[in-house]
């Protein structure tokens, strides 16, 4: 049974048809035996090459192991579909939002500790703050993109985005479907009413707003930005940095009241069958070296103090105290809690 | 002026609605073309977003798709998966057509409508329910879960097309060859195989395109590194929208097409039988 | 080329548990015989050749062929031709491949094939038209392929379900000339399925008149015409009337009635309608008593036929009628 499966899993990658998957879930009991594997989740584009070039290939080495890591959407309704005594990752990464739903519902534990990943001692507080669960191994800073030949004011304030003049080149996000346009959302409760969680500001300030190109993922808003649909737009900072050197007319500015923390999450299965693996998958991920590698290949903040990038990221990353201070984390188990009204709310604004 | 107009369409009083049936059907060529033809200069396009109109032609993103090893692993397994689907549909849902139009099965109809239900329920459903019943089944996801997901809602296909041709078969025809001395089995394979054939491969080649674009489906039964184009194309796009895409898109394009066409040429759909 | 007997042994079938086709039916057909099985439809006639070629299994009684039992042997294994009134043509083969078909079954070896394959169509006068596709030729030239198609292996047995009945008039009594003519000269054994009266007193030996899955009654064509024995066969067979004669009913065929003077007359009475044939006119008379009586008058010499309202006398003698039963 045993050599029947390996053999067929050689001839499988053999041919080259991407048949490395048989029974790699089915079966785990038996690689167990041979060597053990950490099911993980993890980002495509440039983050999933370095990953699957560099980090997981010397990972495996070193805890000789193997990573299966799912890089296809969605993730947390296929952690939730699969049983929880036996899930189908042991390591579950995504934004804070996705983990806040996971942990609603049991699928990830609530706190990632030093006892567990000693790394964790090393980062930055929003890392392990009370508006996260698992552990932050990068963040990226939303605030907004703009044009730099278009003549506009490099913007200063969130509320520059109202400028008339941005009417149908300003851009923003789905909100039911995108957690920068959520949180965007509370940004503006923020900005013009009493805090984040004045949504009453919020709606009133959106509807200002109007009219808006609207786009479902980031991808769409950077390709708007590039191509010049979209003059100025709320987006994350690696997705116009990432840019960096290729000569668009693209930057990233910091507004004042303080930029969104838009987290990358690490957490762990409750059910997962190798937990020490997954914990030292993630004290790996912390490592100052790691750390330094991914933040330089698609510009997100390291959530490590420790950690020396080059001067060029270092300039524009959120890489010490100061800077970090300026982050400002949603709260997503309130946010949640309320999306339902608030997704029928928005929808009733944007599309008027 | 006006009275030689009025002669004119006195003279042919077709003109109008000739010229409003001439204006639907362009219309409605323009709506199933252009959408391609976007595809294609956003392809052709060097810039990594569409720019209109281009800035140039480069062959960029089809070397950047093709020199990708994620992208090709996914299009050979998607061949793969579809090829298999293709066989497989074929095969069963020819063999229930003919047990459902020849059987004297009791309660047919409701045969029938059950086979056929894979195109009722929502494909993301299909998708999810197999993906849990695979899981809790404790046989994972392997590749041949996959084909048979792809090929229980291609076999509809398969099903709807053959039912049509045995609906006008003429059953004195197999009649004939038995009486000439064929025995049920040559009966099947020099007669009645070679007359419902076009049916069988008009729904072959529905499940293939079927198995090959086939995303709902496949969203939650592939693992990784064994992702179809599909499934791959929707990740990329989340983290690079550029005109790889659209390389891609046209590749699969071309390849739906030409299976089609070589299908065409080998099996023949051309039916000699009266559809 | 051989023929056989063909003998039903109280056969009887009923499909779907209820529906009686054919009701203890018992038939020789003797060797080399053309015999019809005729009747409206639902009499049961296709239901018996169909459980002589094999397609329906009879729910009791014996099929027996050439003397031997064949009730439980598989169509394929039988050995007989058939011809049906679709023609089921193979319309993915060729003509000659068509014909080709029951040989290459029997594993003729292929020379053979290719020359007897010529015969056969040369028989049917297609030579010529061997690489053309069924759906090239006209419906009798497929009727021919259909012909040559069953004959070609040389069957004991021929069986015709209605074959011509998809032929236009004219092409069909050319056909009916040829079947007859080939059949004779094969001397195979044919079983032929008709609700065509004439086309079955034209061409038969002998014909059995079904009716509600009955053999009413089995007899040469002639003997069938003038000596009905029911009600039914009588009313079936051409034009008939049914003397109601104390209680019992006796036919009288029109061309048996003669028009004689009022003062010879047995019944008197008035054309009500004349029917023009060519050869001769059928009239419908009403009688004095109210009844109603068909006439047929041959046209000897130049006497125009009688008009509507005419007057006329008609006699009959009694060796002329048969006497019904039931």
């Amino acid at each position: 049974m045993i050599s029947r499966h390996t053999m067929s899993r050689r001839k499988a990658l053999r041919t080259g048809a991407g048949l490395a998957a048989i029974a790699a879930v089915g079966a785990p009991s038996i690689l167990h035996a041979q060597t053990r594997t950490l099911k993980i989740t993890t980002w495509g584009g440039k983050w999933g090459e370095v990953m699957k070039a560099t980090v997981l290939p010397a990972f495996e080495k070193e805890f000789k192991c193997t990573v299966s890591a799912d890089q296809a959407f969605p993730f947390v309704p296929k952690l939730q579909s699969s049983p929880r005594n036996d899930p189908i990752y042991d390591v579950l990464h995504t934004n804070s939002n996705e983990q806040w739903n996971s942990f609603t519902e049991g699928l990830v534990m609530e706190k990632i500790t030093i006892k567990e990943v000693p790394n964790v001692a090393d980062v930055y507080p929003y890392a392990v703050s009370d508006k996260i669960v698992g552990v932050t191994i990068f963040t990226s800073a939303i605030g907004l993109g703009y044009r730099t030949d278009k003549g506009l004011a490099t913007p200063t304030s969130w509320k520059d985005l109202a400028d008339p003049k941005l009417a149908g080149v300003r851009g923003g996000y789905i909100i039911p479907v995108n957690s920068l346009g959520q949180a965007h959302l509370m940004m503006l409760g923020k900005v013009y009413g009493k805090g984040l969680t004045d949504l009453d500001a919020a709606y009133k300030a959106l509807e200002a707003l109007k009219p808006i190109k609207l786009v479902d993922f980031t991808g769409q808003m950077e390709k708007m930005l590039l191509s010049g649909e979209v003059s100025e737009g709320v987006i994350h900072d690696s997705g116009v940095y990432r840019y960096d050197g290729q000569n668009q007319p693209v930057d990233f500015a910091s507004p004042s009241e303080g930029v969104l923390a838009l987290e990358q999450v690490l957490n762990v299965t409750p059910g997962s069958k190798v937990k020490d693996l997954a914990f030292g998958y993630i004290d790996y991920m912390l490592r100052p070296d790691v750390q330094k590698l991914l933040a330089e290949a698609v510009w997100y903040s390291p959530a490590n103090k420790k950690v020396k990038l080059d001067a060029k990221y270092d300039a524009k990353l959120l890489t010490t105290p100061a800077k970090v201070a300026t982050l400002i984390q949603p709260d997503w188990k309130w946010y949640n809690a309320r999306k339902e009204d608030i997704d029928a709310r928005v929808t009733k604004i944007l599309k008027g | 002026m006006s009275t030689a107009l009025k002669a004119m369409t006195n003279k042919r009083p077709f003109d109008a609605g000739r010229a409003a049936y001439l204006a639907l059907n362009l219309s409605l060529l323009a709506f199933l073309l252009v959408p391609i033809a976007v595809v294609l200069i956003f392809a052709l396009n060097p810039t990594p977003y569409i720019s209109f109109p281009p800035v140039g032609v480069s062959l960029r993103w089809f070397e950047k798709f093709f020199a990708s090893s994620d992208f090709m692993n996914a299009l050979w397994l998607s061949l793969w998966v579809a090829g298999c689907v293709l066989v497989l549909s074929v095969t069963i849902g020819g063999a229930c057509a003919l047990a459902l139009a020849r059987g004297n099965l009791p309660g047919r109809a409701f045969l029938t409508a059950f086979f056929m239900s894979p195109l009722m329920l929502p494909a993301i459903l299909t998708g999810l329910a197999l993906f849990q019943s695979y899981l809790l089944a404790g046989i994972g996801r392997p590749t041949w879960g996959l084909i048979l997901a792809h090929t229980l809602v291609a076999v509809p296909y398969v099903l709807r097309t053959t039912l049509a041709v045995l609906h006008n078969f003429d059953h004195r025809i197999e009649e004939a060859a038995a009486v000439l001395g064929a025995s049920p089995i040559r009966v099947f394979f020099e007669i009645t195989l070679p007359l419902i054939r076009p049916g069988v491969f008009a729904g072959g080649v529905f499940a293939f395109i079927v198995s090959f674009d086939q995303f709902p489906v496949s969203l939650f039964l592939v693992v990784p590194k064994g992702e179809t184009l599909p499934v791959v194309l929707f990740n990329y796009m989340k983290f690079d929208l550029d005109g790889a895409i659209a390389a891609a898109s046209m590749v699969s394009i071309l390849l739906a097409l030409s299976v089609v066409l070589v299908l065409e040429r080998l099996i023949g759909l051309k039916a000699y039988v009266k559809l | 080329m051989t023929s056989a007997t063909i003998k039903l042994e109280q056969v009887t079938k009923t499909f779907d548990g209820r529906v009686v086709a054919v009701d203890d039916v018992t038939l020789d057909i003797r060797a080399g015989e053309f015999f019809s099985l005729l009747g409206p439809s639902g009499c049961g006639k296709t239901t018996s050749l169909r459980m002589i070629a094999g397609f329906e299994l009879p729910d009791s009684g014996r099929v027996h062929v050439g003397g031997r039992d064949i009730t439980d042997l598989p169509v394929h294994k039988r050995d007989m031709g058939m011809v049906f009134q679709s023609y089921a043509l193979f319309p993915h083969r060729t003509v000659a491949e068509n014909v080709a078909f029951g040989l290459r079954m029997r594993d003729v070896p292929k020379p053979d094939i290719v020359r007897r394959v010529k015969a056969a169509l040369a028989q049917v006068a297609l030579t010529g038209l061997e690489e053309r596709k069924p759906g090239q030729l006209s419906g009798g030239q497929q009727q021919r392929v259909a012909l040559a198609r069953a004959l070609v292996v040389e069957p004991p047995v021929l069986l015709c379900d209605e074959p011509l009945g998809a032929l236009d008039r004219k092409l069909r009594q050319q056909m009916q000339f040829e079947l007859k003519e080939l059949q004779k000269r094969l001397g195979v054994t044919l079983v032929f399925v008709t609700h065509d009266q004439e086309e079955a007193l034209a061409m038969s030996d002998r014909i059995a008149v079904m009716n509600k899955g009955r053999v009413e009654q089995v007899g040469a064509p002639t003997e069938i015409y003038e000596r009905p024995r029911t009600r039914f066969v009588a009313d079936f067979i051409g034009e008939i009337n049914i003397l109601e004669d104390e209680g019992r009913a006796r036919a009288l065929r029109p061309e048996k009635i003669r028009f004689v003077p009022e003062a010879e007359a047995r019944v008197g009475g008035t054309v009500e309608t004349a029917n023009f044939l060519g050869g001769s006119t059928l009239y419908r008379i009403r009688t004095a008593d109210q009844r109603t009586l068909l006439a047929r008058e041959t046209h000897a010499g130049e006497r125009s036929p009688r008009g509507t309202g005419d007057p006329v006398g008609l006699a009959w003698t009694d060796s002329d009628t048969v006497a019904l039963e039931g």
